[in-house]
């Protein structure tokens, strides 16, 4: 094994690859120096800010739609198969603080052919789960627009997408030219959403406890406590948790990333857990299951004016929109991270990490995510688009807990992760299998998709970098 | 020696003025290209791109600055957050002060501000080891409006109506610790006047002093809610008057190393 990337792709060009030194403050190649400046609060909102759009603004009314309060146990089962990926991913990011996240771990733990698929399938699976964020906004937009009292002729399916579609093609363009600092945005968004929702929530659980009471309109339909339905509403609300690894994509700028990588994985996995089980049971607690249902993507809005009135639904309707807005801009920052660690490798045209010189974005990184983008959100199908973007995540999970045991075992010498996953093989085993045991209760279509897109990436691969060798280097 | 941080932003054509250069000529100089990127890039991914033009301006400008008399090195870093590298750096290279490129000929003579909280022997040290045996003349000001304001900030309720007396006694105390500041580079062979604004905002009479001057020296002053608003002080003053800025760092604030940490990091 050598630890020096090697081989030539198709445009022969091979890795680029060089000595770092990796300090809290910066990274220190031969001839620059690159500067961390995400904090831990930086690295929260990344996670947090990615994640709560989905679990709380969208996923409430489809889930609870399905399995009424059972849907607390899916979303309990969802946080501890995202705590078991964090903490090996904790592990592998704080010895590799790199940009490029799972892609850089699998391709170094597993070689060039299951990075390959999975650095293509990790852009992929963004985009999937960036288009999924973007419908729920445009859900979002069109309840806003009911609200104020403007009702659309057209059928509501194409306004949705058109929302959909203009918010991908406004946020491409935004983060091409934008040079404005929207993290201290990002931030005080999250800020702002997790206050909201403390408050909110807050209050439902009282009136849940019947310390206060509201008028909750009654049904008739049951929870239904099942195994087999709980897990699959589980892998469709799985797409709630995918913001975690999204903070290894910007390991390399993180500040102290021994400690900061671990504590914002783990802790926004944490803190969005409690919050999503909350929700739903707050949610369900209000409406039973065929009226959240009938209510559908914006369900929340519902919980929200049954319990706090108009009021309520409006904070649930700028909530939303706000949460899912920040979900959108996150991913899309995170994608063009994973465009840029798999080209740097040689993996993707060398084209595709090019710096626009007037706006210094990469703007081409930037369009290879928002045109497919704006495509896949043209479709408006919630919970296709969702269940794909956990599929390929879930893949990833399942080989970075791989990764983490070829690693240890093959132990290079470079590996030296200033935290460490306690109880040896143990939780990396568990995070593999409930990763791919996931995906078995998906729905037929969605892993029908989800394997076609690994397929192309693999054919990829062989058409185009199957020279190149990456296992083992740092 | 003396050491003074020279930040360039490299990629964006900055250059140094002749006469920032000749007068850095008696001190050794680290000139710290940099780049910010928007957050949108990784910094790696304009390394990739960019290192090769940057290293060689900035060999360019580190050769000028050796033969201007100096020694001089150079570091190149990718940032998002300009601020956190300026002092990263001047930390890591034990920089005595960090310049604020400003456009500037020969220098005749040096206005340095006493304003403010600073450490004041710091700062007069530093003028020593910058003008040597140099031909620069210095002119010291104080401010003394902002001065009373931070000192009696406990009461702040009388902050507009300061007694005669007190205001007599300010004066007195402001004399004194302009006097015993330029008879100490009277000593060295300085030719020094002094400077005294007792009116207005210190940072409008700073300005109003600079015709005449060539450069501005001023002391490094801790974030304050002012400059989270309105941008870091010496940047402001570099704007406003034109020339270049030397800013000498506070030592004194090493020691609580932890609280000057935070403010750069949820900025």
């Amino acid at each position: 094994m050598t630890d020096e990337p090697s081989g030539r792709n198709l445009d022969g060009d091979a890795p680029v690859a060089e000595v770092v030194v990796e300090t809290d403050e910066a990274t220190i190649t031969e001839g620059a120096e690159l500067e961390r400046t995400i904090g831990l609060t930086g690295g929260l909102a990344i996670g947090i800010g990615t994640m709560i759009g989905a679990g709380i603004f969208v996923f409430p009314g489809l889930a609870g739609g399905e399995i009424g309060t059972a849907a607390t146990a899916s979303f309990a089962v969802g946080g501890a198969i995202a705590l078991l990926v964090a903490l090996p991913t904790s592990e592998l990011a704080t010895a590799m603080p790199r940009s490029g996240g799972g892609y850089y771990f699998i391709s170094r733990g597993l070689g060039t052919l299951a990075g390959t698929v999975i650095g293509l399938s990790l852009w992929l699976g963004l985009v999937f789960a960036t288009a999924f964020y973007l419908v729920g906004l445009g859900f979002y937009a069109l309840d806003a627009l009911a609200q104020i009292g403007i009702t659309v002729a057209v059928t509501s399916d194409a306004i949705v997408s058109a929302i959909a579609v203009l918010a991908g093609v406004a946020f491409t363009v935004l983060n091409v030219t934008g040079t404005e600092n929207a993290a201290k945005l990002q931030n005080g968004i999250v800020a702002l959403l997790l206050s909201m929702l403390v408050v909110f929530l807050g209050f439902g659980l009282l009136e849940a406890f019947g310390v206060v009471a509201v008028d909750t309109p009654p049904g008739q339909a049951a929870d239904v406590w099942e195994a087999v339905p709980i897990l699959s509403v589980a892998a469709l609300v799985f797409t709630s948790y995918l913001g975690f690894a999204q903070i290894a994509t910007v390991a390399g700028e993180m500040k102290d990333p021994g400690r900061n990588l671990p504590l914002a994985m783990v802790g926004s996995v944490v803190i969005v857990t409690v919050l999503y089980v909350l929700t739903i049971f707050v949610a369900t607690n209000v409406f039973t299951r065929d009226t959240l249902l009938s209510a559908g993507e914006t369900a929340m809005v519902e919980v929200g004016r049954a319990l706090l009135g108009p009021t309520g639904a409006l904070v649930i309707i700028v909530g939303g929109l706000l949460a899912t807005m920040s979900s959108a801009n996150a991913s899309i920052l995170s994608t063009s991270r994973a465009i840029y660690g798999v080209s740097k490798d040689a993996l993707l045209p060398r084209r595709a990490s090019r710096i626009n010189l007037r706006y210094g974005t990469p703007h081409v990184a930037l369009g290879m995510a928002g045109g497919p983008i704006v495509v896949l959100a043209a479709t408006g199908q919630v919970q296709l688009l969702a269940e794909v973007a956990s599929f390929l995540h879930l893949v990833m999970y399942g080989l970075m807990c791989v990764a983490l045991v070829a690693i240890r075992r093959d132990r290079p010498e470079w590996y030296d992760p200033d935290f460490r996953v306690p109880g040896g093989p143990v939780v990396p085993v568990l995070g593999a299998l409930a990763s791919f045991g996931l995906i078995a209760f998906m729905n037929r279509f969605s892993i029908a998709v989800g394997i076609a897109v690994i397929a192309v990436t693999a054919g990829w691969y062989f058409y185009y970098a199957r020279d190149v060798e990456l296992k083992g280097a740092l | 020696m003396t050491h003074v941080l020279v930040p360039v932003a490299v990629l964006e054509g900055e250059t140094i003025s002749p006469g920032l250069m000749s007068l850095l000529g008696t001190v050794d100089v680290t000139v710290l290209g940099y780049h910010v990127l928007p957050e949108q890039t990784p910094p790696d991914q304009a390394r990739l791109q960019f290192e090769e033009r940057a290293t060689s301006a900035l060999a360019d400008l580190s050769e000028e600055f050796r033969a201007a008399g100096g020694a001089a090195d150079h570091r190149l870093v990718f940032t998002h957050d300009r601020e956190q590298t300026i002092q990263r750096v001047a930390e890591e290279v034990d920089a005595d002060a960090f310049a604020v490129s400003g456009t500037t000929g020969d220098v005749g003579r040096l206005l340095v501000s006493l304003t403010g909280d600073v450490d004041v022997d710091r700062v007069l040290s530093f003028v020593e080891a910058l003008v040597g045996d140099l031909d620069i003349g210095v002119t010291l000001f104080l401010a003394t409006g902002e001065r009373t304001r931070t000192a009696d900030a406990a009461d702040a309720g009388e902050s507009e109506g300061i007694g005669p007396t007190d205001a007599t006694d300010a004066a007195n105390a402001t004399d004194e610790r302009l006097e015993a500041a330029a008879d100490r580079l009277r000593e060295a062979g300085i030719d020094v006047a002094t400077e005294r604004a007792t009116k207005g905002s210190a940072f409008d009479a700073l300005i109003d002093a600079v015709p005449g001057h060539d450069a501005i020296v001023m002391g490094e002053r801790a974030p304050s809610f002012r400059s989270f608003v309105l941008g870091d002080e010496s940047d402001r003053v570099a704007t406003a008057s034109v020339g270049p800025v030397l800013v000498v760092r506070d030592r004194r604030e090493s020691d609580g190393d932890d609280a000057n940490a935070t403010p750069g990091t949820d900025e």
